[in-house]
């Protein structure tokens, strides 16, 4: 180590002065003073190769400030135009960014009379812009491919688009921020962390218990949230609390057009990112609503949901649990039901860490008498499959499920997918 | 002859101090920012995206050097323990889930570092710590600058 003999050098050399001192001058003086001047001349041309390019100063703050030259910056994505530096310096409001995500599917399953071939997944664009320092927009629009496409009168289109997300955003500091719109209900991690991002996530598939469409939990919210951190030391708490319309007369809907009755749901989310181990998260929700099913019976509604989550690559680790708790009005019998999953993935550390491999099991249980319910079907599964990184930007996966539903014979599916962000 | 090997002695000090800092990447701010020391976690806080704001009128903006940069693979190897890939998917999904607005911005010398540090209240940003601009403040981090034994950032 370099720096350590450089530290000796120096140790042995705060010692000389004394010695030298304490003896009287004599001939072998002019031999020292010939060492240290060689000592300065190999620490300057140590420094001098250390720093290469160009001028500095000590460490310590001066007052006068240079005139730096222009030069060009970007987001870092690259998805953005570069800009010059003083452009980035001034805020211009609104500032408007997109991005997206899109997929694409080839599928062959085992179940009877199932077609394999190819299938378009969603298409997103994501709006992101500042409307102040202090205020800001989120917009997620979804284009997904229909099967009656081409069918009725007028002809339905190829493809249906959906708000997906909506929000604007008041952040007073980091413990305060309030906003309303349409949202990834903050009560599951897989739903606010990857959603329609399929290439953010590790796998082709969601668990089940967040699936598009899926009725298990109430996947969008429309309302208004709170949200910010807590202090807590090394904890780091964090907060979500929200009051909004829940689920429509069709559950697996949000109420977008209104609330289907006039009880509002709510819900508080609390979570933690510790400061040790760094890369771990946990935390838990609970949900209240009352849903007012079309062509059903109302029933109160609490979900209470928990998840822990190591961020790494070496492993990944999520795991998800959830129990859906119904009591329809009028009656003291509650129906429960649960789903939950694990999922590990862990990034190989040869062939430049593009590989990824992965596993996750997962299992609901849907309480026969719920009515609220009673389209969801219980499941018993395994999901394992392997993730290359063609680029920064983009994955090619390919799984293979297998699953296991009361009533039915087991069903073995091959997917890949190739996915992106651009 | 005295005075000779005292001023000898002071210069190799000096140098040794250089030479020591030159490795270690300095955290930086507007002089006028009213942060002097912060912990380790806190850095990584700034760094990743959980702080956002120095105060309620003051929001953190956030200066990483472009890929390549020494000091950014530094960077990404202590605080945020993730690769360049990572990095990248870590920033998407930030601002994905509404996290961040915005992720950091890129820049790609110390002399553009300097410039918007100065024109940005609230801007951060990490250079080598022998050539930190003039005029900006360094961080200690848990209570030592660059150089000192124990700084993190080395």
């Amino acid at each position: 180590m370099p720096f350590n003999r450089l530290f000796a050098c120096a140790a042995v050399l705060l010692a000389l002065p004394a010695l030298v001192r304490a003896q009287p001058a004599q001939p072998s003086q002019a031999e020292l003073i010939q060492s240290l001047i060689d000592q300065v001349r190999r620490l300057e041309k140590r420094v001098a190769e250390l720093e290469g390019r160009g001028p500095s100063q000590p460490v310590s703050p001066a007052p006068a400030a240079p005139a730096p030259e222009a030069a060009e910056a970007k987001p870092l994505t690259g998805r953005a135009e570069h800009m010059p530096a003083h452009e980035i310096s001034q805020s211009t409001y609104p500032s408007l960014k997109l991005a997206g995500f899109t997929d694409v599917n080839f599928s062959s399953s085992s179940l009877r009379g199932a077609r394999s071939g190819f299938n378009e997944g969603q298409f997103i664009l994501h709006f992101t812009g500042a409307l102040s320092q202090k205020v800001n927009f989120l917009g997620e629009l979804s284009f997904s491919a229909r099967p009656d496409a081409g069918t009725g009168t007028p002809a339905a289109t190829g493809f249906n688009a959906e708000i997906e997300r909506s929000i604007i955003r008041f952040e007073q500091n980091d413990y305060f921020k309030a906003s309303f719109g349409r949202y990834h209900t903050p009560i599951n991690y897989w739903n606010t962390a990857f959603h329609h991002g399929q290439w953010l996530q590790t796998t082709v598939s969601r668990p089940e218990m967040t699936q598009f469409g899926g009725s298990f939990i109430p996947v969008h919210f429309v309302g208004g949230l709170v949200e910010g951190a807590i202090p807590a030391g090394g904890l780091n708490l964090n907060y979500n609390a929200g009051i909004g319309n829940g689920r429509g007369s069709v559950i697996s809907r949000a109420g977008d057009f209104g609330d289907s009755n006039n009880n509002r749901a709510w819900l508080v989310n609390l979570f933690a990112r510790p400061d040790h181990p760094y890369g771990l998260q946990f935390g838990g929700s609970i949900y209240r609503d009352k849903v007012s099913p079309a062509g059903g019976l109302p029933a109160r509604e609490w979900i209470q949901s928990a998840h822990i989550v190591w961020q790494k690559e070496n492993p990944e680790f999520i795991a998800e649990f959830a129990n859906v708790r119904h009591t329809p009005l009028g009656s003291t019998v509650s129906f429960n039901s649960q789903a939950w999953y694990v999922q590990t993935a862990y990034r190989l550390p040869f062939a430049e860490r593009l590989w990824k491999p992965y596993y996750r099991f997962e299992y609901i249980h849907i309480s026969r008498s719920d009515s609220i319910l009673r389209a969801v079907p219980s499941l018993a599964g395994s999901v394992a499959g392997v993730r290359y990184d063609i680029s920064s930007f983009a994955a090619l996966k390919f799984e293979f499920r297998n699953q296991r539903r009361p009533g039915q014979p087991r069903v073995n599916v091959g997917l890949i997918q190739p996915s992106l962000t651009f | 002859m005295g005075r000779l090997t005292l001023f000898l002695f002071f210069a190799v000090a000096a140098l040794t101090s250089a030479v020591a800092s030159a490795g270690d990447v300095a955290i930086v701010v507007r002089a006028d920012l009213p942060a002097d020391n912060l912990s380790f976690s806190e850095v990584r806080k700034l760094f990743t995206g959980d702080r956002q704001f120095w105060s309620s009128n003051l929001r953190v903006t956030l200066l990483i050097r472009a890929p390549a940069a020494r000091e950014r693979d530094m960077v990404l190897k202590t605080i945020y323990q993730m690769t360049e890939a990572q990095f990248r998917q870590y920033w998407i999904s930030k601002v994905f889930r509404q996290e961040a607005a915005s992720g950091p911005k890129i820049v790609y010398s110390n002399e553009m570092t300097a410039e918007l540090v100065f024109a940005i209240p609230g801007a951060v940003a990490f250079v080598d710590a022998s050539q930190v601009p003039k005029g900006l403040k360094v961080l200690k981090i848990d209570g030592r600058l660059p150089g000192e034994k124990g700084y993190p950032l080395h």
